[in-house]
């Protein structure tokens, strides 16, 4: 009964916690802070880096598929 | 006084603070850090409804946008690997929930309940066709063409999602080439489509044409299309613009093509069976690629379906046209209808959301709920809307009351496809094929652009909100002609500059002082909420 009691003091603890935890984040905009300031600015680097493909290299071959006409 | 403000204090804690500054109001431009957009902190809407939005909307969202992941994904891996490899992607799609906010802010109750529901179903339909791509791209597959890759059929997004159905029980997937590498992106993160933009303009293209066919072909330029269909359907859009893009998509994509053309003057007979010649001529591209026949069967479930979401549409229409207890959102119901008509009931999140709807509505309606009640004016959206600033309908409904009933991307495809047989059925078909979006009433003719004037009496609207899409050669041709309508009619009008997904050409700050300086000086009316007049939102999302 005891461990019970010291277990359910624990998961009530724990879970109001997580909610004020989540209601901080949610409240203020932390999630909405952390993807613009840190995780935007990470991921444009890596796009602006990346390596990609000369598209205009390749020849555009206007024979190279039929009409696909079906009259 | 100081029990009176101690009693204010509870009440504003318990119900959140009023709308108007002459009850105190919430003054919701404080809240904004300035440039960003991003919140100092989010509003205090309420016990009830803060609450509500913390765990029905924001939580529930981030954690079904994880369980779509994996509803829809074969390999979840894939999808981050799609996310490090595709610019749209990761940069775009991260903010999801910062959309909800934009386009949520302010509202309370029913208003707020509702239109999150069009958001949620969005965001899942969004997470379908990522996972389509992904699932199937030979990038993420080191070269390899796997069975969704041989089951997905690529499509442009204004070719209607309603053309595939009959493949669909074969375990074919459509999905549009730029729905989400370039359509819903704008939405979410205006920053992203710029790139693709400015690729264009780097080959060589001029700056004046529309920004929309630029963007989606800057897409193909900086290789940043996934890998995911043995073949292409593609159209012309709306305009001669886009007719360039497929040339430069057919050019770098490299596949078996079919264009399907939507016709411009498309009241004409013979061009409607032009049209229909075209759609069997597109089916039977799609046989030959496929090896798999056109099912009848599956054509008629399917479009069943999609008949029974536009009855339910007509459903809320007419609560929303005839009643104040319509609880969406102007941006939740354009982007809702204009998505849905569009991908087509691939998904049954459209269905579902639309049942909540329909329960919150009726409820307003039994219970005399007016989910917006500091409406002044009833407006109509007409013309296509900035991309980059959709939600500015809940920026006017908080500063100034605005509320925008019906928009006309809402209203393109207002129509049932008949299914008792297939001739029937061919024929509706080419009508909705060619009441494709920024077509039928865009720049689709005098006798649809105009019908405007019966919408608004339909939707009981006394203000008309006209976009005026600055590089539409077509629908600036006719800017004139509206000017001179609303004069003889004498109708309440504003009009709201913007180049669609170029946020660079048209500040948003520019287009709220466009609408400010009409409320002021023609309307004479004061703002509901003056912090809203005037804020720096330039770096955005």
């Amino acid at each position: 009964m005891k461990k019970l009691k010291k277990f359910l003091l624990k998961f009530c603890l724990i879970f109001v916690l997580l909610n004020v935890g989540i209601f901080v984040i949610f409240f203020f905009d932390l999630d909405g802070k952390l993807l613009f300031n840190v995780v935007e600015p990470f991921l444009k680097k890596h796009y602006d880096n990346m390596e990609r493909k000369d598209t205009l290299a390749e020849a555009y071959d206007l024979d190279k598929f039929p009409k696909y006409k079906y009259d | 006084m100081a029990k009176k403000n101690l009693t204010k204090a509870v009440r504003d804690f318990w119900y959140g603070k009023p709308h108007t500054a002459e009850e105190g109001g919430r003054r919701l431009g404080e809240l904004y850090e300035d440039k960003t957009g991003l919140l100092k902190h989010r509003e205090w809407r309420g016990v009830k409804d803060t609450f509500y939005y913390m765990y029905n909307i924001w939580g529930y969202n981030y954690v079904h946008m994880v369980l779509d992941i994996l509803k829809y994904s074969n390999n979840p891996i894939d999808f981050f690997k799609g996310t490090w490899r595709y610019r749209w992607m990761g940069q775009t799609y991260l903010p999801v929930i910062h959309w909800f906010e934009r386009g949520l802010q302010g509202l309370r109750g029913e208003a707020l309940y509702a239109s999150a529901w069009h958001y949620r179903a969005m965001v899942s339909a969004s997470i379908k066709q990522i996972c389509t791509f992904f699932n199937a791209d030979t990038r993420l597959h080191g070269g390899k063409q796997n069975d969704a890759y041989r089951h997905t059929i690529y499509c442009n997004e204004t070719t209607c999602g309603t053309l595939f159905y009959p493949w669909k029980d074969a375990g074919y997937q459509y999905v549009s080439m730029e729905m989400i590498p370039y359509f819903v992106t704008c939405h979410v993160n205006s920053h992203t489509v710029l790139n693709y933009i400015d690729a264009v303009q780097s080959i060589g293209l001029p700056g004046d044409p529309c920004p929309m066919c630029q963007a989606e072909a800057g897409i193909f330029v900086l290789d940043d299309v996934p890998d995911s269909s043995p073949f292409i359907i593609t159209c012309n859009e709306a305009c001669d613009a886009s007719v360039s893009t497929h040339t430069l998509q057919d050019w770098f994509a490299n596949k078996p093509l079919f264009a399907l053309p939507l016709p411009m003057q498309f009241d004409d007979p013979l061009v409607h069976k032009y049209c229909m010649n075209e759609i069997e001529e597109c089916w039977k591209f799609i046989e030959e690629q496929t090896g798999t026949p056109f099912d009848w069967e599956c054509m008629k479930k399917y479009l069943e379906r999609q008949n029974k979401l536009q009855r339910d549409e007509w459903e809320k229409w007419e609560v929303a046209s005839k009643t104040d207890y319509y609880p969406i959102t102007g941006v939740a119901q354009a982007l809702f209808r204009i998505y849905s008509t569009q991908y087509g009931v691939q998904t049954e999140c459209w269905d579902e959301a639309s049942e909540k709807v329909k329960k919150i509505m009726y409820k307003c309606v039994e219970k005399k709920i007016n989910p917006f009640p500091q409406t002044r004016h009833r407006v109509i959206a007409w013309s296509c809307a900035p991309l980059y600033y959709s939600n500015w309908c809940t920026w006017a409904y908080n500063c100034w009351g605005l509320n925008v009933i019906i928009n006309m991307d809402s209203l393109m495809f207002d129509m049932e496809i008949r299914t008792d047989s297939y001739e029937n059925m061919l024929e509706d078909m080419a009508t909705y094929h060619m009441w494709a979006p920024m077509r039928r009433m865009a720049v689709g003719g005098m006798h649809h652009i105009f019908e405007l004037w019966d919408y608004m009496k339909r939707f009981n609207c006394d203000m008309v909100a006209m976009y005026d899409q600055l590089q539409c050669k077509g629908m600036q041709g006719v800017h004139g002609l509206f000017e001179d309508e609303f004069r003889k009619r004498n109708i309440n009008a504003f009009w709201m500059p913007h180049a669609l997904p170029d946020c660079r050409t048209v500040s948003r700050a520019e287009i709220r002082r466009q609408i400010n300086d009409y409320m002021t000086t023609v309307m004479h009316e004061e703002p509901l909420d003056p912090s809203l007049l005037d804020f720096d939102d330039s770096m955005t999302w």
